[in-house]
């Protein structure tokens, strides 16, 4: 199959995923600093703070203490600008380089789309590569800046408690080891495997409980009720019990922390109290290294939900990895060095012995057919369904490579750039896309220069000028993804739209398809008969009869043995 | 006890590290040190457990809406039930409850816990340090009243920002479900220059937004550290002045962001917060709109219900910020527009003297909400007959079925074999494939064998060469709802799984809803000879459908006509002609 990758190339591959959705340095770098200034603020405070109560107890001169009263302020207000400001670059920087991240996925998309995708004949497969794409926004704002900043904070106060007293800055560097040690040890054996078990069985329990509320009547029909409300029950228990184990392993991960600032402050005391008797310690400065390690393992707390949100992110990165290939398929067309032109005007469309198969399919969709295509032309094209109609379809307008002779005004389309052949040959879709958007959109886009009248006038054709008047108009919108169309008004939008680009081959794949059965004709003849042009060439596939009346040449698919 | 050990850990530590300073040996210091140690551990375990228990009872909350959701949807049967709103009804039962994580687990404990906790913690800091007791007040409601302030403020933008930014962040999930079809117009290329500046565009509105939502982070973080100055510096003015000693300074100081910290989280979890809200609202309206004749699930949970309602109620109460439950329900579920219409029934049984018939109906009505679609039918079938109903779009044709099946309420008496069955016993003994095909995931034969509890492999290979289905290898797994099959091959398979029970459980009476819709010629005459062949094996099979060559192969036709409007096809319904039952074979 090629839908599974070597480890090294899977790695490979993540990797480049991944780095695509780095924002430069440069970029990030402000958000870093502040993120350091924010949280070495936050233990500067408690530190200053310390260091001043211990000394006032001393009951020095209130001159003495002037410097550490402003530090204290200083410190507390630039905690909370630092982390206000830290948290605006940050996400400022993460968006920015969202939007990189989407470009360099579309440009990866590109050659392969849309049939070279793996596995995208499953439906949802598109949304749930955007959300991958998405979701990898966290990896500088969720993983990176935590970790960084909590890492630089930490080796920081190290450095600075160690330069008061060896021992403490010992005893701090152990203790933030240790604990973060333990934290990520119990958070990969516990918590890693909770986390990646639970969005599968959120997945099934979300399948099961659709599936029972869809089928409802079927399953009490077939009295499958009760057993499938108890398979919901049981996967929601199953998904209960994992949330049970990652929330108890989060809470003790959470209690590990405030264990470790706690060790850690009495270790501290304990080893810098030799120092204090032999003078070498003054008590303000015992008193702020004592308290120091409570601030600061609050900083490195931030490091387990980095952690997490690191698992996620790979998740991810694999997943557009895996359904995105960097390299294009054998049956997907790849456009030539030298692409040739067209004329422009009414063309033939001939196929000799056309074999052609989806990639990473060992078997052929269709072998050895044969059609003949003139201008004038109305071909219906039958064949139970597998028979391959959509195959031909995708062929015809080169999303999928063929093995025999296809020729377009008499030219190999070998030697033409694939966008070519697509403005010659245009495919209405089975499920036509319509963007969420104006009906003067939806059409727009296939030609941008056509005037309103011009669509008004191809929206008559197509049937549908009394309906866009009585929505208001070119403008009235059409819901996302055209929820707020019949399947009937998509196909004929999407007939227009064909329409409008003038190409003089017309392909219409199972027009019918989405459409209530006893109109299905009436849409048929309708469609054919806008199309119809003395200059045009018109395939349609369908599965419903097609009356003679409306087709002057017919061809049976029939799936190869 | 959480908080308890809080506060014992901050005196003793504070004890220990006094003691220190001022020269008393550590061996001295036992007592606090180990009292450190002891509230240290104690302070983690209650923590560790408070996290796990909030989380716990979450999913356990979830777990029972959930349930009551599904049993007011059992209960409220198909009229609660309409094919567009099943799918919100599970998106609202999946991520919809999920984002109930947030408010239950997080925010609703974080709420309790500040509740009980702030007040010990302050008491104790009044009873240690006036002042700072005194100080920590005053400044403590300081954050709710600037949350509140920025709320309000940012409210009115974000709303305005909201629909804006949620069609931005779904341009690029556009472009790419829509790449195909840009391929086909040659338009992908230019997209690449649209996702930059769509992604840009949402980039600037989407910072708009935070800079303001960040105001609230803010205004909290501010209030909690400057207080911790305030605090630090009075106490050490007063350190001077020899009014307090060291121990109880320290201790404040280390206690003081404990005062602010529960409040602080409680706004942190505040955005999660008010998503989790509205989906529970959303549950919640749904359970309302369920039909009073769920008494049953009603009174098993009722508990838990008042449960959810009382905590819903207690966050709207607390006046944070802005609280939006929606009000959705179910009002437009059951606004269906289905046309009115009589069912003109005009089929004369075959006299057959001395056989049962296997169906009669007498004075069948079925009303859809306060219409009536199915308006006093009464007639009797023979087995070995196969009647075929037809009529228009919305005609009612598939509710007489479900009334049949006893799946749709009605009114008027069914007889199965010569006595009157009630409604609920009589899917027991019908076959039916409707008119989707409504599959299930799953393995094929389980898929076809559905209500058996051991599918029969050999029936199961039966009933598919009934059907046609060689195009399905045997070994395939349906994903959720029956996803992986073109709508032929899901068509064909809905028949090989009504046919299994046909033969399995021996139904004399087999319905069949449209099924050859999606069929070519070829197939539609091998599913013709099938349907004859299981009349001939002693059935009644009813065909609702709309292709002449089905009608033409029937015994008997049954038109149900109506005031069925034709509304976005254009062009009147074919009317069909074909009401004077054809004489059998």
């Amino acid at each position: 199959m090629s839908g599974t990758l070597t480890p090294a190339a899977a790695r490979e591959a993540r990797r480049a995923v991944l780095r695509a959705s780095l924002p430069p340095l440069r970029a990030f770098a402000p958000a870093l600093a502040l993120g350091v200034l924010a949280s070495g603020s936050a233990v500067a405070l408690l530190a200053t703070s310390a260091w001043l109560i211990a000394r006032s107890a001393e009951q020095p001169p209130i001159l003495f203490l002037g410097f550490a009263i402003v530090g204290v302020r200083a410190f507390a207000l630039g905690r909370a600008v630092f982390r206000y400001l830290e948290r605006l670059v940050a996400h400022d920087a993460a968006f920015r380089a969202l939007s990189t991240l989407r470009v360099s996925v579309f440009r990866r998309l590109l050659p392969v789309a849309p049939d070279g995708l793996r596995g995208v004949r499953r439906g949802d497969l598109l949304t749930a590569l955007v959300r991958d794409v998405d979701a990898l926004q966290d990896l500088p704002l969720r993983v990176l800046q935590p970790l960084v900043t909590a890492f630089i904070v930490a080796m920081l106060s190290v450095v600075g408690v160690w330069w008061v007293s060896p021992a403490a800055g010992l005893a701090l560097l152990v203790g933030l080891l240790a604990t973060c040690a333990v934290a990520v040890a119990v958070l990969q054996g516990v918590s890693r495997d909770a986390d990646l078990r639970i969005a599968p069985l959120r997945a099934l329990l979300a399948d099961a409980v659709l599936e029972y509320l869809t089928r409802w009547e079927t399953l009490r029909a077939f009295g499958a009720d009760e057993q499938r409300r108890a398979h919901v029950v049981e996967l929601d228990a199953q998904l209960r019990r994992a949330q049970s184990r990652q929330s108890a392993a989060a809470g003790s991960v959470a209690a590990l922390f405030t264990l470790g600032a706690g060790a850690t402050l009495l270790v501290t005391l304990l080893a810098t109290e030799p120092a204090l008797v032999a003078v070498a310690l003054t008590g303000p400065q015992l008193v702020m290294l004592v308290l120091v390690p409570l601030a600061v393992l609050e900083v490195v707390a931030a490091v387990p939900s980095a952690l997490s949100a690191w698992w996620r992110v790979r998740a991810s990165a694999d997943r557009i990895a895996q359904v995105v290939p960097d390299t294009v398929p054998a049956a997907v067309p790849v456009p030539p060095a030298d692409p040739a032109a067209l004329p422009t005007g009414a063309l033939t469309l001939s196929l000799r012995g056309v074999a052609a198969r989806w990639p990473g399919e060992a078997r052929h969709a269709i072998t050895g057919v044969d059609l003949e295509l003139g201008p004038g032309d109305r071909l219906v094209v039958e064949g139970s369904s597998g028979a391959g109609k959509t195959t031909l379809a995708h062929v015809l307008v080169r999303f999928l490579e063929h093995e025999g002779e296809y020729l377009l005004g008499g030219v190999d389309v070998h030697t033409l750039h694939p966008d070519e052949v697509r403005r010659n040959v245009v495919l209405c879709e089975q499920s036509p896309h319509l963007f969420d958007d104006s009906i003067r959109q939806n059409l727009l886009f296939a030609h941008d220069t056509a005037t309103d009248d011009d669509l008004l006038s191809v929206l008559d054709r197509v049937g549908l000028g009394e309906w866009c008047r009585a929505r208001g108009g070119l403008d009235a919108p059409v819901g996302e993804r055209g929820r707020l169309v019949s399947g009937g008004e998509a196909q004929r939008i999407a007939l227009a739209r064909a329409l409008l680009t003038d190409a003089p081959v017309l392909v219409l794949d199972e027009p019918t398809a989405n459409v209530d059965p006893d109109r299905a004709e009436s849409l048929l003849e309708q469609l054919l008969g806008a199309a119809t042009s003395p200059d045009r060439a018109v395939l349609v596939i369908s599965h419903t009869p097609v009356p003679d009346r409306l087709v002057t040449a017919r061809l049976h698919l029939r799936a190869p043995e | 006890m959480h908080t308890l050990s809080i506060i014992a850990f901050c005196w003793f530590a504070a004890q220990s590290i006094a003691g220190v300073v001022d020269g008393v040996a550590v061996a001295q210091l036992g007592m606090p040190i180990i009292a450190t140690a002891v509230s240290i551990v104690v302070r983690a375990l209650t923590q560790a457990l408070l996290d796990a228990l909030a989380v716990q009872g979450a999913a356990r909350v979830k777990s029972q809406l959930r349930a009551r959701v599904i049993a007011a949807v059992d209960a409220g049967g198909s009229a609660l039930l309409g094919s567009t709103s099943s799918a919100r009804v599970a998106t609202l039962l999946g991520q919809g409850l999920d984002a109930m994580d947030g408010y239950i687990g997080r925010y609703l404990p974080q709420l309790i816990l500040t509740a009980v906790a702030t007040p010990i913690v302050v008491g104790v800091l009044l009873f240690a340090d006036l002042a700072t007791g005194i100080t920590v007040i005053l400044t403590l409601p300081l954050i709710p009243v600037f949350m509140v302030l920025i709320g309000l403020s940012t409210r009115a933008v974000q709303r305005q920002q909201w629909q804006l930014l949620g069609s931005l962040a779904q341009g690029f999930l556009e472009v790419v479900q829509g790449l195909s079809t840009l391929m086909v117009f040659g338009r992908q290329h230019r997209q690449i220059d649209r996702i930059a500046a769509v992604t840009e565009e949402y980039r600037r509105r989407t910072m708009r937004v935070l800079r303001l939502s960040f105001l609230s982070g803010f205004a909290l973080e501010l209030a909690a550290s400057l207080s911790v100055a305030l605090v630090a510096v009075s106490i050490g003015i007063r350190l001077i002045d020899g009014e307090i000693a060291l121990a109880l300074g320290l201790f404040v100081l280390v206690l003081v962001p404990e005062a602010y910290l529960p409040l602080r989280q409680v706004g942190a979890q505040f955005h999660a917060a008010s998503e989790g809200i509205a989906a529970g609202q959303d549950a919640l309206d749904l359970l309302d709109t369920a039909p009073a004749s769920a008494p049953a699930a009603e009174a098993d949970s009722g508990a838990t219900r008042a449960e959810s309602v009382a905590l819903i109620a207690g966050a709207s109460s607390q006046s944070i910020g802005p609280v939006s439950g929606q009000p959705t329900g179910l009002a437009a579920i059951q606004d269906r527009s289905r046309p009115v219409v009589h069912a003109s029934a005009s089929t004369a049984p075959r006299p057959t003297v001395g056989v049962i018939p296997a169906l009669a109906v007498h004075d069948l009505t079925v009303r859809r909400g306060d219409r009536i679609v199915v308006d006093g039918l009464s007639g009797a079938w023979m087995p070995g007959t196969v009647l075929a109903v037809t009529g228009p779009s919305g005609a009612g044709k598939s509710s007489l079925l479900g009334a049949l099946l006893g799946l749709v309420e009605h009114d008027g008496v069914v007889e199965l074999s010569g006595s009157p069955v009630p409604p609920a016993a009589r899917a027991a003994r019908i076959a039916w494939a409707g008119q989707r095909p409504e599959l299930t995931g799953g393995p094929l034969d389980e898929v076809v064998a559905l209500g058996s509890v051991a599918p029969d492999p050999e029936r199961v290979t039966t009933s598919l060469r009934w059907a046609g289905v060689d195009d399905v290898p045997r070994g395939t797994v349906l994903g959720a709802a029956g996803d992986g099959l073109s709508g032929g091959q899901a068509q064909r398979v809905a028949l090989a799984r009504a046919h299994y029970r046909a033969i399995s459980r021996d139904c004399r009476i087999v319905l069949v809803d449209e099924p050859t819709s999606a069929l070519d010629a070829a197939s539609e005459q091998r599913v013709i000879a099938g349907l004859r062949e299981l009349a001939d094996g002693g059935r009644l099979i009813i065909v609702v459908t709309h292709r002449r060559a089905v009608m033409a192969s029937a015994d008997a036709v049954l038109v149900v006509s109506g005031t069925a409007s034709s509304l976005a096809e254009g062009g009147p319904v074919a009317a069909v002609a074909l009401t004077t039952p054809k004489v059998a074979r």
